[in-house]
């Protein structure tokens, strides 16, 4: 079996676990062994955002200490895949040696959808859901990966769902990490916003492939929609369930 | 001395900080305009202006134009308008045909200074009509070179203007029409403009409407 | 202009609640965005034609200092006279001399945000000379005394009841109209008489030409155009990052300004300055004056990161695209550059100190990156700045962070270069994040929190983290009990 590393981002380890689950359902289903090192903390990506980059380089190097000799890397995330394809050779400048290494480790990461579709060639993964569903286009997957048509695929390949458009898809939810709560009056507006796009899109489920976007459109939901549901694309395509033996 | 220091401590400034390497530019697919044929450029000359609710007309000849004129400027209620005296009116002897319509044709060499013909332009024109020197197909865009022929207050103080133009002076894009201004002209034309349609605004709550501080409406009058 | 960059709190809060402003950016950015795109389409390759515009404007700040040389140079060859300016300062006393040499007792003034920046309006109307803004816009605006609300159309929000009242007070508008197009009228026939007998005229320069020594404005109204043609002397002010190396570079810029900006394939008139009139002209300036100005842009220029700023070309489609913008509008941004493009450049002109929300107010989504024709990294630029005011640069007026964060980071840096630690410190954060729990969610906490749980909650944290569950798998799978999650 081939194995893939896993990078599980700080929001799926700690509020988010069944993401984290419910990638190796999938991969295992689909004869991939996922190979977890322990090792992994945090990709650095706070720092980076909060300015304090002697910090983000020794996250960094951690990260690339843990990860630097898998062949690929796949996490159900796209701003923390953004982060060390991106932002670690920058971190580098003046130091050649872990600049070598990070440029090295780029090209081997990858965000779960892309993974799914782009590596393993599968848009039928076997999952069933009968509604209609829409997709939030994440910032850091969409605009800094380039994603956008993988998760379409995979989601109009599940069995009886119906993919609907949702007004703005491309406009960002208002999460963007620590501005969720240092400005939270604009951050408010705009999940407002894609709750209100989402509600009218007809939708029953809203799908995304980026944690903090769940966390913020999730959040929001459970305040003030309580029946409305926002779901990680790794949970509509495998549905908690237990694996065979 | 103030004036020097600024400039040599600016330029000194920029001159010893660091320097960057130079990319080759990237590459830039041609705009479609140039693979078109005159009657192509025409049209879609035509298809530009029109959009920005300018009016065009197609006529054969000087005298086709000047009846046009004819036609416009009763339908405008033209009894006094300015007019350019660049190589293409030229042809055209507008006071004549001024006298022949029952229209007062000014030019700017009537008046004695530019205080008086600024007066007239502003007050007492109800159009300016010029040649122009080109026309690009790309935006349905005018080219006017001014000079002493070419005043630049016909062609903007009064709230119409009518410029004839003939259809070989008809280019794919801008480049063609500045190659041919800044390539050869020496010295370079005081000003050189573009004029694309009539002024407009969006600036009162984005509503846009025509007839800002110049033209509100723009007839071009195609020869050929 | 009054900088107000340090009330942006305060402001975005005013203006989330300002019904006219949101009502506005519901309808007036998607609508520029999809001219944009339509205005783009007539490109062959778009991404192409942006990436041809970034490449000419890097090579304009690679080769500054001889392009500004080579540009003066073919200016003065056609007659023109060129001046320098080190600050506002000294460009404001230049052309308030310029004016008062002349006896000019008004000016009209073409739209110039470098103007703006400079405060120039305020100098010459302190001095004994009246400037008449003409961009309808900004008319209105510089009458309302009101900071701009976009870079292009500044007074775009104001609602026709105000400018009907400013008006009849201001315009000699006779009869009341709430019909913008009347009112655009009504403000013709008001500022016609004064572009009529206008003796000086002052304008920006959106490019200056090296190859020929030429300036070229971009407009719509034709305000440009009569500041320009109808007195005797002009005065036309430049920033010093508007040079562009050759014609054709210029008019590919302009294709891009156009399209980007309102999705005109070309504004309305498009004017290109060589020199003043020749004698035998009628109309035209006698004298014309370029005032290249520097005020803070030769310190941007040194460092090689911040340079990129220089190449911004004022389009504002990353202002139509920025999903901040389209909830609190451009009074927040509390100076002459709002927006994203104003987020890179006012914390470069006024100070990391002086800006502090402004390069933070950003989920970095990277949207006006994507429409950016200059190919400016404005996310990029953001964090950069984040990391120069963490160090308390002095270049960049960094001012250093709270000892809070400092002393959280290094907490943080220590855990997460150490699993075991970072495990064990998430074992023992876990009772005082959950500490108000109820049916597995959390909507409200202690701390520094409040912004969050205002209007959302968040699931606990797990009992069992991904990394416990993992254990648990790979035991399973030890003890022989199979695969399973």
């Amino acid at each position: 079996m081939k194995n893939v590393s896993l990078f599980i981002p700080c929001t799926v380890n700690l509020f988010l676990p069944h993401i984290g689950e419910a990638t190796v359902i999938l991969l295992r289903r689909l004869g991939i062994n996922p190979v977890y090192h322990e090792e992994q903390t945090c990709c650095g990506q706070p720092a980076i955002n909060a300015g304090y980059q002697k910090e983000a380089q020794k996250a960094a190097k951690h990260f690339i200490k843990v990860f630097g000799d898998d062949e690929q890397v796949v996490s159900p995330s796209g701003s923390c895949v953004c982060t060390v394809k991106y932002h670690y050779p920058e971190l580098f400048e003046n130091e050649p040696e872990w600049r070598r290494r990070a440029e090295e480790l780029a090209p081997r990461m990858f965000e779960l959808s892309q993974y799914l579709v782009d590596v393993l060639n599968v848009e039928d993964v076997g999952a069933s859901f009968a509604g209609k569903v829409t997709y939030h286009e994440s910032c850091h997957i969409l605009r800094g990966l380039g994603v956008s048509e993988q998760p379409k695929k995979l989601i109009k390949a599940v069995q009886g769902t119906q993919l609907v458009p949702l007004n703005a898809a491309e406009s960002c939810c208002g999460f963007g990490g620590e501005f969720a709560n240092n400005f939270p009056d604009i951050s408010e507006s705009m999940v407002k916003d894609k709750v209100e796009n989402y509600l009218s899109s007809g939708a029953d489920l809203l799908l995304l492939c980026e944690p903090g976007c769940l966390l913020n459109i999730g959040g929001f939901l459970s305040r003030n929609h309580p029946g409305k549901k926002a779901m990680h694309l790794a949970n509509f395509l495998a549905p908690n369930g237990r694996e065979g033996q | 001395m103030q004036q020097h220091s600024a400039r040599e401590e600016i330029l000194q400034k920029l001159k010893t900080a660091p320097k960057q390497s130079l990319s080759p530019r990237p590459d830039l697919p041609p705009l479609s305009e140039l693979s078109m044929t005159q009657e192509e450029m025409i049209h879609r000359f035509t298809e530009r202006l029109v959009e920005e609710t300018g009016v065009v007309y197609r006529v054969q000849n000087n005298q086709g134009a000047l009846e046009k004129l004819a036609e416009i400027a009763r339908a405008e209620g033209l009894k006094k308008v300015m007019v350019s005296t660049d190589d293409v009116l030229a042809t055209l002897d507008l006071p004549a045909w001024g006298k022949r319509n029952d229209v007062t044709v000014m030019t700017p060499h009537d008046f004695p200074n530019r205080d008086s013909f600024r007066d007239a332009v502003f007050n007492e024109a109800q159009a300016g009509i010029t040649g122009a020197d080109f026309a690009v197909a790309e935006s349905g865009t005018l080219g006017l070179i001014h000079n002493k022929d070419q005043a630049r207050l016909v062609s903007l103080a009064p709230i119409l203007h009518i410029a004839i133009v003939p259809v070989e002076r008809m280019n794919p894009i801008y480049e063609r029409v500045v190659d041919q201004v800044f390539g050869n002209l020496k010295p370079l034309p005081s000003q050189f403009l573009f004029i694309t349609g009539p002024s407009m605004t969006g600036d009162i709550q984005g509503v846009l409407f025509k007839g800002m501080h110049g033209p509100r409406k723009v007839i071009v009058i195609l020869v050929g | 202009m009054e900088i107000q960059t340090e009330q942006f709190t305060a402001a975005v809060k005013r203006e989330l609640q300002n019904a006219r402003s949101r009502a506005f950016l519901k309808v007036m950015p998607p609508v520029l965005n999809m001219k944009r795109d339509i205005g783009l389409s007539t490109f062959p390759n778009i991404d192409a034609a942006q990436a041809y515009g970034a490449a000419i404007r890097q090579e304009a700040m690679a080769r500054l200092p001889e392009l500004l040389e080579e540009f003066e140079k073919n200016a003065l060859a056609n007659g023109a006279k060129v001046f320098w300016a080190r600050d506002a300062k000294e460009a404001n006393e230049t052309i308030l001399q310029l004016a008062k040499e002349r006896g000019v007792k008004y000016v009209t003034k073409g739209k110039s945000m470098v103007t703006e920046e400079m405060g120039l309006n305020e100098i010459l109307s302190k001095n004994g000379v009246e400037p008449w803004e003409t961009d309808l816009g900004e008319f209105i605006a510089q009458q309302l005394h009101r900071p701009p609300f976009h870079i292009v159309g500044p007074a775009i929000n104001v609602a026709v009841e105000e400018v009907r009242d400013l008006f009849m007070a201001k315009a000699n508008m006779k009869e009341p109209t709430l019909d913008p197009v009347q009112l655009g009228y009504a403000a013709r026939l008001f500022l016609r008489d004064k572009f009529h007998h206008v003796q000086m005229g002052i304008t920006g320069v959106n490019m200056a030409v090296a190859e020929t020594g030429t300036i070229i404005n971009v407009e719509n109204e034709g305000n440009i155009r009569l500041t320009k043609s109808s007195p005797k002397t002009q005065v036309s002010v430049m920033s010093l990052e508007k040079v562009v190396p050759t014609m054709k570079d210029a008019l590919h810029m302009i294709r891009l300004l156009s399209r980007n900006c309102t999705g005109q394939k070309l504004t309305a008139y498009v004017s290109m300055d060589s020199g003043p009139k020749k004698k035998d002209e009628i109309d035209g300036p006698e004298e014309l004056f370029i005032l290249i100005i520097d005020n803070g842009r030769t310190k941007i220029y040194q460092d090689l990161k911040a340079r990129d700023a220089l190449r911004c070309i004022r389009c504002a489609a990353c202002l139509n695209i920025c999903p901040v913008y389209g909830q609190i509008g451009g009074y927040a941004y509390g100076w002459a550059y709002s927006g994203p493009m104003g987020q890179v450049l006012n914390p470069l002109l006024l100070g990391l100190d002086r800006t502090q929300d402004l390069y933070r107010a950003t989920t970095l989504c990277g949207a006006c990156k994507s429409v950016c024709p200059v190919g400016i990294d404005h996310p990029s630029m953001f964090l950069y700045y984040r990391s120069k005011d963490v160090l308390g640069d002095p270049y960049w007026k960094g001012k250093k962070r709270p000892s809070s964060e400092k002393r959280f980071f290094k907490a943080w840096i220590s855990a997460v270069t150490r699993a075991w630690l970072w495990n064990l410190g998430i074992r023992m954060v876990r009772p005082l994040i959950n500490k108000d729990v109820h049916d597995g969610v959390i909507s409200k906490m202690k701390g520094p929190f409040q912004g969050w749980f205002r209007t959302r909650d968040l699931p606990a944290m797990a009992a069992k983290t991904f990394h416990d569950r993992w254990k648990e798998i790979k035991s399973r799978e030890a003890q022989g009990e199979g695969y399973r999650v």
